[in-house]
C-alpha cells in the first residue's frame, strides 16, 4: 500500500471525476424537471395549488390527502411534472451510490482489502436506505 | 488610493449584510406569525415559491461568508418564517446541504484538501446513525423535534462563537489510524510548501460521527459546524484539511439521510427545488465575495440569528 501521498491517490481522483459529471448533469435535470412541473409543460398528479395549500401540513397528513412518491412506485409515472421532478432530487440522493461503485472498482484492482470492505459497507449501507427497506411507507 | 476603494467597498458589503440580517431579524417574528394566521390561498403559491427562492440564494451567500453550510441556517430559518410544515423544511434542509455538497466535492479531492480515506472511515458509521435519526425525527411530534432543534441550534451558537481552531495541529498518530492509512500531504498556499498531516484518537471520532450523524437525519440539517471541530480539534487534521473532508462527509451522510425522507413523502419539489437552486446560486456568488467582506462580523450576526431562530423554535415547540 505504498503510495504517493503528495498528490490525491487514483481512487480519489476517479471518485472527484466521477463526481463532477453526476453532480453536473444532477444539476441540469433539478432546473429541468422543476421546470416542466411549474411551468405546466408535463401534466402534474394534483395541481401545484392544492399542493400548496397544504404544505402547512405534516408529511403524513399530507400523503393521506395526497399521495406523493414514495419508495419506486412513482417510476411508471416519470412523465408527470411533479414526479419527474421528484425523480431529480431522487437522482441527487444516487449520486454518492454511483461515486461509491467507481471507487470500490478502483480498491479492488489496487488489491486494498480495507478500503474495498469500507466501500462495499458504505455502498450497502446507501442501498438498503434506497431501498426503502427501512422506514417507507407514511 | 487602492487600499481605500477596497476599504470602503468591504465597508459597503458589510453594511448591506448587515442591514439583510437585521431586517430579517426585526421581521422574522412577524412574518413567522402571518404565515400562520393568513390563509396560503390569500397569497399565490408562485409568490412563496419566488420569496423562498430569494431568501435561499441570500442564506447561500451569507452561509459561505460566515463558513457555515447552508441546512444549518435553512432549517431554522425557514421554519420559522414560511408557512412549510417542518417535516418539509427538514427534508429540504437536506437537499439543500446535499446539493452544496456534490457540487463542492470534486474540486476539493481534486486539489486533496477534502481526503477519501478519512472521509470513508468516519462518513460509513455517520450514515447509519442518520439513517437512524432520521427514523427518529420523523416518529416524534413536530412539537417535540421543535424544541429539540431549537435546543440544538442555541448549542450550534455556542459550538461556533467558542470553538477554537487548530491550523496544524501536532499529531502522534494512533493505531487505528495508521492500520486505515489516513494521513497525507497537501500544498499550503500561504507557507507555500506541502503540509503532511496525519490524525490521532481515531476511535473517539468514531464515536463522536455516530452523534453528528443522528442530529443531521433528525433535524436534516447539514453538519459541518460539528464536523469541522471533530476533524480539527479531536481527530487532529489541519484546519482546512478538515472543512474540506467535512464537505465531503456531508455528501454521503446526508444521502442516507435523505432517503429515509423521500421514502416518508417528506421531500416536495415545490419547496425542496427552489431551495436548492437559490442555495446554490448564492453560495457561487458568496464564494466570489468572500475576500472583500469582514467575515468575522457576518459571523457575528449568523450567530446572532442562529441564536434568534434557536428562540423561536423552542417558543414554537411550546406553542407560543
Amino acid at each position: 500500500m505504498s503510495e504517493n501521498h503528495a498528490h490525491p491517490n487514483k481512487a480519489q481522483l476517479v471518485y472527484a471525476a466521477v463526481l463532477h459529471w453526476v453532480s453536473t448533469i444532477g444539476i441540469v435535470f433539478v432546473i429541468a424537471g422543476f421546470a416542466a412541473y411549474v411551468f405546466g409543460l408535463l401534466p402534474a398528479t394534483y395541481p401545484i395549488e392544492e399542493i400548496a395549500g397544504s404544505w402547512h401540513l405534516g408529511s403524513a397528513e399530507l400523503n393521506h390527502l395526497y399521495p406523493q412518491p414514495t419508495g419506486w412506485s412513482w417510476v411508471p409515472d416519470i412523465l408527470r411534472g411533479d414526479v419527474l421532478s421528484f425523480s431529480s432530487i431522487v437522482y441527487l440522493s444516487a449520486a454518492t451510490i454511483v461515486c461509491l461503485v467507481a471507487v470500490a472498482g478502483v480498491f479492488i484492482s489496487e488489491k486494498n482489502d480495507i478500503y474495498t470492505g469500507i466501500a462495499i459497507l458504505q455502498i450497502l449501507v446507501l442501498l438498503v436506505a434506497a431501498s426503502g427497506l427501512i422506514g417507507s411507507g407514511h | 488610493m487602492t487600499f481605500m476603494c477596497s476599504k470602503a467597498a468591504r465597508g459597503g458589503y458589510f453594511w448591506l449584510f448587515f442591514s439583510f440580517i437585521s431586517a430579517l431579524s426585526v421581521l422574522l417574528p412577524r412574518v413567522a406569525a402571518a404565515a400562520e394566521t393568513v390563509p396560503v390561498e390569500a397569497m399565490e403559491w408562485w409568490v412563496w415559491i419566488v420569496l423562498l427562492f430569494v431568501f435561499s440564494f441570500c442564506l447561500g451567500i451569507v452561509a459561505v461568508i460566515a463558513g457555515v453550510g447552508g441546512g444549518v441556517l435553512y432549517v431554522p430559518i425557514v421554519s420559522s418564517l414560511f408557512p412549510f410544515h417542518l417535516d418539509f423544511v427538514r427534508g429540504a434542509g437536506l437537499m439543500v446541504a446535499l446539493a452544496g455538497a456534490l457540487s463542492a466535492g470534486a474540486p476539493l479531492l481534486n486539489k486533496g484538501l477534502a481526503n477519501l480515506r478519512l472521509a470513508l472511515s468516519m462518513a460509513l458509521i455517520g450514515s447509519v446513525s442518520s439513517i437512524f435519526g432520521a427514523l427518529v425525527g420523523l416518529a416524534l411530534p413536530a412539537h417535540i423535534v421543535q424544541l429539540a432543534l431549537g435546543g440544538t441550534i442555541l448549542f450550534i451558537s455556542f459550538v461556533m462563537l467558542t470553538a477554537k481552531k487548530s491550523e496544524f495541529p501536532d499529531v502522534k498518530p494512533d493505531k487505528l489510524s495508521q492500520i486505515l492509512h489516513i494521513q497525507g500531504i497537501y500544498y499550503e498556499e500561504s507557507l507555500k510548501k506541502d503540509i503532511d498531516w496525519q490524525i490521532h484518537r481515531t476511535p473517539v471520532g468514531l464515536v463522536l460521527f455516530i452523534l453528528i450523524g443522528f442530529m443531521a437525519g433528525m433535524f436534516g440539517l447539514g453538519a459541518g459546524w460539528a464536523n469541522v471541530p471533530v476533524f480539527n480539534l479531536v481527530l487532529g487534521a489541519p484546519l482546512k484539511v478538515s472543512v474540506a473532508t467535512s464537505v465531503f462527509v456531508l455528501s454521503i451522510n446526508d444521502t442516507a439521510a435523505a432517503w429515509v425522507y423521500l421514502h416518508k413523502g417528506a421531500v416536495l419539489p415545490l419547496i425542496a427545488v427552489p431551495s436548492v437552486i437559490g442555495m446554490m446560486l448564492g453560495t457561487k456568488i458568496g464564494a466570489k465575495l468572500l475576500t472583500r467582506v469582514k467575515t468575522k462580523s457576518v459571523r457575528v450576526i449568523v450567530i446572532t440569528l442562529l441564536t434568534l431562530a434557536g428562540l423561536r423554535a423552542i417558543l414554537k415547540g411550546f406553542g407560543i
